[in-house]
């Protein structure tokens, strides 16, 4: 059912606590070398598909597979592979970071020192400081440095900038494109699960929208960015009926018309302006959607 | 260079790259022999998906602007257009052709239109030869 070329398979996964579904039949593929994207708003199910696929928690129902791997069989082949940067860093309080980067090292096969120096510089953390000591950055940074160091296949974020502040939210991206994208960019796998979409904007290839468990939008970026318009069109009178199918209106008062193309149906932005302009506007024009508004429209 | 990348425009961020270079090269913002910048300083600029950056420069490189040195990085090539005369034309019929419909919706005229393209290449002229004084001072 999964091929080696896909680093993350989920088929009709549910997991369910009592008599929530947290997750509800989710399905998603994600192929290697890719940026995938997990959006979601907060309680969606994300954090939830995200501890199937690390073997933290077991699914009810449906199965995930990391690179053809079930983790719950086969969980050290997993763990291997992958590493977890997840949105509550701990570490034990009373070792140094220079400790706790040790610790860390000691359970992989590869540990990449001059990354690890380079890192631990950039972002200026002191190797004798306490794990206690450490700021909700600091602990971030360092989650990064354990991370990216063992230069993993896949790299899983879970809302890892959420609650940083504006400077280390920049550095972090800037270490994912940089340091973790180094060596092989087409082995590099990264999964990140965010609801701050825009800060993510760049790096996404792919991405999945998930609400209440379910999958409700899977696309390319550049295509969702080329095929959700909002199209805006003002008319000399009052707007001539308009068939809107396909289309999700935003505003339509007296002579002006604004709305959203669903960008699920190809092409059908270009079809959109074709019949508007059709109805002699007097103004016509179309914009794409950023990611983040692709997010809303798709939840609203 | 410096680049100007929009997530609203509904091109690919790639293509973005791409024409940016491109027009750079055309304004004499860089010149034959000079270098781009490297991958993953220009992704992590950019805050960008180094493949993103890759695709540019690769598909920069297929149409002849660009070379890659091993070892050395890419640079712009001298003659950047590998294109024929007949194709090139074809090229530029599209894009004006896009921007004749576009006036026709804004209701900008012919002998309107015609005069703005002259202040277009008056600009961009003027554009070269300061950059042209720039690189000889």
């Amino acid at each position: 059912m999964t091929t080696e070329s896909e680093a993350i398979a989920v088929n009709q996964l549910v997991r369910r606590y009592g008599r929530t579904d947290a997750v509800d039949g989710l399905s998603l593929r994600v192929q290697r070398g890719r940026c995938y994207g997990f959006f979601g708003r907060n309680g969606a199910g994300k954090t939830t598909t995200i501890k199937c696929l690390l073997n933290l928690l077991r699914p009810t129902s449906g199965e995930v597979r990391v690179f053809g791997l079930d983790p719950a069989r086969d969980e050290v082949g997993v763990k291997a592979r992958l590493a977890y940067v997840p949105d509550h860093v701990a570490f034990y309080p009373w070792m140094t970071v220079r400790e706790t980067l040790d610790y860390f090292a000691s359970f992989r096969s590869r540990w990449n020192a001059d990354t690890e120096r380079s890192l631990v510089d950039r972002f200026g953390l002191d190797v004798r400081q306490k794990a206690s000591h450490l700021s909700k950055g600091q602990r971030t940074q360092l989650a990064l440095v354990t991370a990216i160091c063992p230069e993993p296949e896949l790299l899983v974020l879970d809302e890892p900038t959420s609650g940083l502040d504006p400077i280390v939210r920049r550095e972090f991206i800037e270490t994912v494109i940089g340091a973790y994208q180094e060596g092989a960019p087409g082995r590099r796998t990264v999964f990140v699960s965010t609801h701050l979409i825009s800060e993510f904007e760049g790096l996404i290839d792919e991405f999945t929208i998930i609400d209440r468990g379910r999958n409700v939008l899977t696309m390319d970026a550049d295509t969702a960015r080329e095929q959700f318009q909002k199209i805006y069109a003002r008319f000399p009178s009052a707007a001539p009926p308009i068939d809107l199918a396909g289309c999700r209106v935003v505003r339509q008062q007296g002579r002006e018309v604004e709305l959203i193309v669903d960008g699920t149906h190809v092409n059908h932005a270009p079809v959109m302006m074709d019949r508007l302009k059709a109805l002699s506007p007097e103004t016509l024009h179309s914009e794409a959607l950023s990611l983040e508004e692709i997010f809303v429209a798709a939840l609203a | 260079m410096r680049f100007q990348l929009s997530f609203k425009s509904g091109k690919p961020i790639y293509l973005q790259i791409v024409d940016q270079i491109r027009s750079a090269a055309a304004a004499g913002a860089i010149k034959a022999g000079e270098p781009l910048p490297s991958i993953r300083p220009l992704a992590e600029e950019l805050r960008v998906n180094r493949n993103t950056v890759a695709k540019a420069y690769a598909e920069l490189e297929g149409q002849g602007v660009i070379e890659t040195v091993a070892g050395k990085g890419c640079f712009l090539r001298t003659n950047n257009s590998p294109f024929n005369k007949e194709v090139r034309r074809r090229l530029l019929t599209d894009e004006i052709d896009e921007a004749v419909v576009q006036a026709h919706h804004l209701q900008v005229s012919r002998s309107e239109f015609l005069r703005i393209a002259e202040a277009r290449f008056d600009a961009f002229e003027d554009k070269r030869s300061r950059a042209a004084g720039k690189a000889g001072a």
